[in-house]
């Protein structure tokens, strides 16, 4: 059953959210999009419903701090509770329900992004994740994680920097470069520490796109198969059950229709069924 | 980040807390009046902030997209924004501030929808404590008969009408009162406000609030800003 940080919002129900929750996290520039909609696909073409949302998204915030971003009229404070109000709108009009229709839910950042904001500005750690207590943990959360190093050349050859991304409402000084880069390493300390506190599994985004998205698809193909273990295990005797999925989890996933035919011909080479051990996910 | 602070700026906080038609409004106008008689810089805080935060407010209260979590996030963010670019800054000044309506109207109306106390009060942590906080008593009865004679029908969230209690606005209002009235209650004791009973005459209730008011305003005399 899936549960929250500790605050239950009123009229949550927890019980019947069958789908999957699962969250990329990183920094900015990281290519978290470019991996969603990779995810995406080839969720679907297995035959998952998909949900991508993300950040400043919701129906009732969105445009807001859209507006406030760029008038840089708000406080921190005020931002971060912005930011919460917008979670929480889509939480319960899309996160929740998508869940409980038993869609996968791919999320581009969650919570973790917002808390790292809201610390490297000074707040209070301790209050910032009071804040987002009523968050659904996620099924599992993949950070894509790059050094200042890599990440400068990337930014720079694409967009160019961004006035909130260079944490130029941080710092004082005017040089954008020298802003980013010490906006971007507090982040990082940040979500280090964070992935730490929250077991995020760590993926390192410096290689091409392409090696990335094989152990995005390997550890998501993990948490997959950990829902479809449990109606296997509600009807099998005790002593199964006991002995944990990794033990069963290779005659579970023989019985699990295949729909690798309609997955493309480069999606294909590694089967979708054999993830690679998880610590081949750590750094 | 201090917790519920005792501020230590130069300036005062007063604020008026209660259910609509306590009379806490007319009684703060009164104060306000008395101490810009006296010379004192006072000012006199709008609950209305930043246009961005309103409008998403009020957006969301007519399009009815609120529920009770983005009901109580939307109003901490808007008083956020009036602590951080308002109430400090002219508390930092000198200044001596009212608010009509404070943080315990927040946590007497999200938890009167079913949000988690706790939550309520850590998530309004960073706002600073008022040099006196006034919660005007007044039966329910009473509180609704003076709005029934003041204006014809209550709005859908002040009403309460978002918990779906009932269908009928006059019976959710006097149900969702009830329920903030008995929040208030556990207010009083654990963040020591200053109970007035609304029921007296007003000018008595006046002269209850300015004997407070003027204790608090001892060595201030640098508050005064004509003579």
């Amino acid at each position: 059953m899936k549960e929250t940080n500790g605050v239950v919002l009123p009229a949550m129900e927890l019980s019947d959210l069958v789908g999957k929750l699962i969250v990329i996290e990183g920094t900015d520039g990281v290519g978290r999009s470019t991996q969603i909609a990779l995810l995406k696909e080839w969720l679907e073409q297995k035959g998952h419903a998909v949900l991508d949302t993300g950040l400043s998204r919701s129906g009732l915030v969105g445009k807001g701090i859209k507006r406030a971003k760029e008038g840089h009229t708000l406080g921190r404070i005020t931002l971060t509770l912005f930011y919460g109000t917008d979670f929480a709108d889509r939480l319960e009009h899309e996160i929740v329900p998508a869940l409980r229709a038993g869609f996968v839910v791919l999320t581009d950042r969650y919570i973790y992004s917002l808390i790292a904001r809201a610390i490297v500005r000074g707040l209070d750690p301790l209050w910032v994740r009071s804040v987002y207590a009523f968050a659904l943990k996620p099924d599992a959360v993949f950070y894509l994680r790059i050094g200042v190093d890599e990440l400068i050349p990337r930014v720079v050859f694409s967009r160019g920097f961004d006035y909130w991304e260079s944490g130029m409402d941080v710092y004082t000084t005017e040089d954008m470069y020298e802003s980013f880069r010490r906006y971007q390493t507090s982040l990082l300390e940040q979500f280090d520490k964070l992935a730490d506190e929250y077991k995020f599994k760590v993926i390192d985004a410096a290689p091409e796109p392409r090696k990335i998205f094989e152990k995005l698809r390997a550890g998501i193909t993990r948490v997959l198969e950990g829902e479809s273990h449990r109606p296997a295990l509600e009807v099998a005797p005790p002593s199964t059950v006991s002995s944990g999925p990794a033990a069963t989890s290779g005659s579970v996933i023989n019985i699990l229709p295949e729909p690798s035919s309609a997955a493309p011909e480069k999606l294909r080479e590694t089967a979708a069924g054999s993830p690679g051990p998880i610590e081949e996910l750590k750094l | 980040m201090k917790r519920y602070g005792e501020h230590r700026f130069p300036g005062r906080l007063f604020v008026v807390e209660g259910i609509d038609g306590s009379g806490k409004s007319t009684q703060l106008m009164l104060l306000h009046q008395w101490l810009k008689s006296e010379g004192y810089g006072v000012v006199f805080s709008e609950w209305n902030s930043s246009m961005v935060v309103k409008d998403t407010t009020k957006r969301g209260k007519k399009k009815k997209l609120l529920t009770p979590a983005t009901f109580c996030l939307i109003h901490a963010t808007d008083f956020a924004d009036r602590m951080e670019r308002n109430i400090i800054p002219l508390l930092k000044a000198g200044a001596i501030v009212l608010c009509d309506r404070y943080i315990y109207t927040a946590f007497a109306r999200d938890i009167a929808r079913g949000l988690d106390p706790a939550w309520v009060r850590e998530l309004y942590s960073f706002a600073v404590k008022p040099t006196g906080a006034f919660y005007f008593r007044v039966p329910l009865e009473v509180s609704i008969t003076r709005l029934h004679a003041a204006r014809s029908g209550f709005k859908f969230y002040e009403a309460g009408l978002d918990l779906g209690m009932t269908e009928d606005p006059d019976e959710s209002f006097r149900m969702f009162q009830g329920r903030i009235l008995e929040e208030y209650e556990k207010i009083v004791p654990e963040f020591g406000l200053n109970v007035i009973d609304a029921t007296l005459p007003i000018e008595t209730q006046q002269e209850q609030m300015r004997e407070l008011v003027i204790s608090k305003l001892e060595r201030a005399k640098q508050l005064r800003v004509a003579p």
